[in-house]
């Protein structure tokens, strides 16, 4: 039976390599999360409102009145920065273990990336606080930088002349599509990547050594399911608005700007990657730059062991680019006073260093590193 | 789609022998094996991770005192005022 018979050559009898570590794990943590906010966005599309009156108070009718409208939503707010916390550590893992070499299982990967934070943005304007309409105004208000066709461009996004009704109905129905090109670039990510099995941490062909993916790994990863479901349900029922920001739980007003206009947690980084450069334009090719340059991997990618195993200048390149996105992360959420401007500009600048010119150096070091001494026949 | 298992690799010359798992102690040496190279683990790369994550965090700190300072006045500078 040709269903069967994908099921069992996608989920059973996968040969898999017997080394992959836990960093392994979040793949399939990132499918089953991608279901776990369709499921429960599905049950809040069913209460919401999209109209700009009614949106807000829809939330809190989903939240107050709904039988359990309280634990959906905090499970779909949550769950999407677990959703990020894993789509970090899983590019993590393709930068240490080198899987973009995988080039078209890499490409897509980032593709869905780059949807996931488009799914992201417009799914926190739908519930109109004041940290949705102003986020959305602030982000939306980038794209008028472009050359030329700019000033026309965001108009038209907004449907009008400013973030308003017209924008919170698109945002909504986009919202709702795009995780469903997110499901079908899943699929073709997954098919890329059966195509040559799963790397390894040892960087050396695992095809002598490989098991099925039934049971080892099938266990492995609900007990992966298990951690992760844990996490959701501490924050989802222990600490709900820990991730959040205490202004969107006041209605949108056009007439009132908050303090300090941040993103979610996730998106920090590019937040402070782009106020580090003072020139509009040139902030906002930063900031995509930023998320674009992981296309350029592949090419950079200089050494020729594959992982970074056994590389240690490497290595601690990967940890200094580490250090460095969780140090823009905490600086994105800092208002623009010194020192932050001056570490936030460093760390931006670091980024890109590093992952453009460091980590490709290193990489031609260490392949010098290793080659054999020649020694003179006798 | 892929490799299936039988045409993965042609490996000569090689016998390997298993036990089956139904005749073996299922976390045999988990701690008494597995805590050392844990530790062993830990000191391979504790020397790549630690300074540098060390450094970040004295960065962190320093930068909130910093802030802080340079958001007060200095009270030297109105020592003399009416």
């Amino acid at each position: 039976h040709p269903i069967i018979k994908l099921i069992n050559r996608s989920l059973i009898d996968l040969p898999t390599p017997s080394n992959i570590s836990a960093w392994w794990n979040f793949g399939s943590l990132l499918g089953l999360t991608l279901l776990i906010q369709i499921l429960t966005g599905f049950f809040l599309m069913m209460h919401f409102s999209s109209s700009d009156t009614l949106a807000f108070s829809s939330v809190s009718y989903t939240s107050r009145e709904v039988w359990f409208g309280w634990l959906i939503r905090n499970l779909h707010t949550n769950g999407a920065s677990l959703f990020f916390m894993f789509i970090f550590l899983h590019i993590g893992r393709g930068l240490y273990y080198t899987s973009y070499l995988h080039e078209s299982t890499w490409n897509i990967g980032v593709i869905m990336l780059l949807l996931l934070m488009a799914t992201a943005f417009m799914g926190y304007v739908l519930p109109w606080g004041q940290m949705s309409f102003w986020g959305a105004t602030v982000i939306t208000n980038l794209l008028s930088a472009t050359p030329y066709v700019g000033s026309t461009v965001v108009p038209w996004i907004w449907g009008g002349p400013s973030v308003d009704n017209a924008t919170l109905t698109r945002f909504t129905a986009l919202h709702f599509l795009l995780p469903f090109a997110l499901l079908a670039s899943l699929i073709t990510h997954l098919i890329f990547l059966h195509e040559r099995g799963s790397f390894n941490p040892l960087g050396i062909s695992p095809n002598a050594d490989k098991i099925p993916f039934h049971p080892y790994f099938t266990m492995k990863d609900a007990l992966g399911a298990a951690l992760a479901a844990s996490s959701l349900l501490i924050l989802a029922l222990y600490l709900p608005a820990l991730l959040g920001d205490p202004e969107n739980f006041t209605p949108a007003n056009s007439m009132i700007t908050p303090t300090h206009i941040k993103p979610e947690w996730y998106f920090l980084f590019a937040y402070a990657i782009l106020r580090s450069i003072p020139n509009k334009l040139g902030g906002v090719l930063a900031m995509f730059s930023s998320i674009l340059v992981l296309f350029l991997m592949p090419a950079l990618h200089t050494a020729k062991q594959q992982p970074m195993s056994m590389r240690p200048m490497s290595q601690l390149l990967f940890w200094a680019l580490t250090l460095d996105f969780l140090l823009l992360t905490w600086i994105g959420g800092q208002p623009v006073n010194p020192p932050y401007i001056l570490i936030g500009q460093t760390a931006s600048l670091f980024y890109f260093i590093i992952i453009l010119i460091l980590m490709p150096m290193a990489g031609l070091l260490e392949n010098k590193m290793v080659e054999p001494t020649y020694v003179t026949p006798k | 789609m892929g490799p299936e298992f039988g045409r993965l690799a042609y490996v000569r010359h090689i016998i390997t022998y298993s036990l089956s798992p139904f005749e073996q102690r299922p976390f045999a040496k988990y701690f008494s094996v597995g805590l050392p190279n844990l530790w062993r683990r830990f000191r391979g790369q504790v020397l790549r991770v630690g300074p540098l994550f060390m450094a970040g965090y004295a960065l962190y700190l320093w930068a909130i005192e910093e802030e802080q300072r340079l958001k007060r006045k200095n009270p030297a500078d109105y020592v003399n005022d009416e």
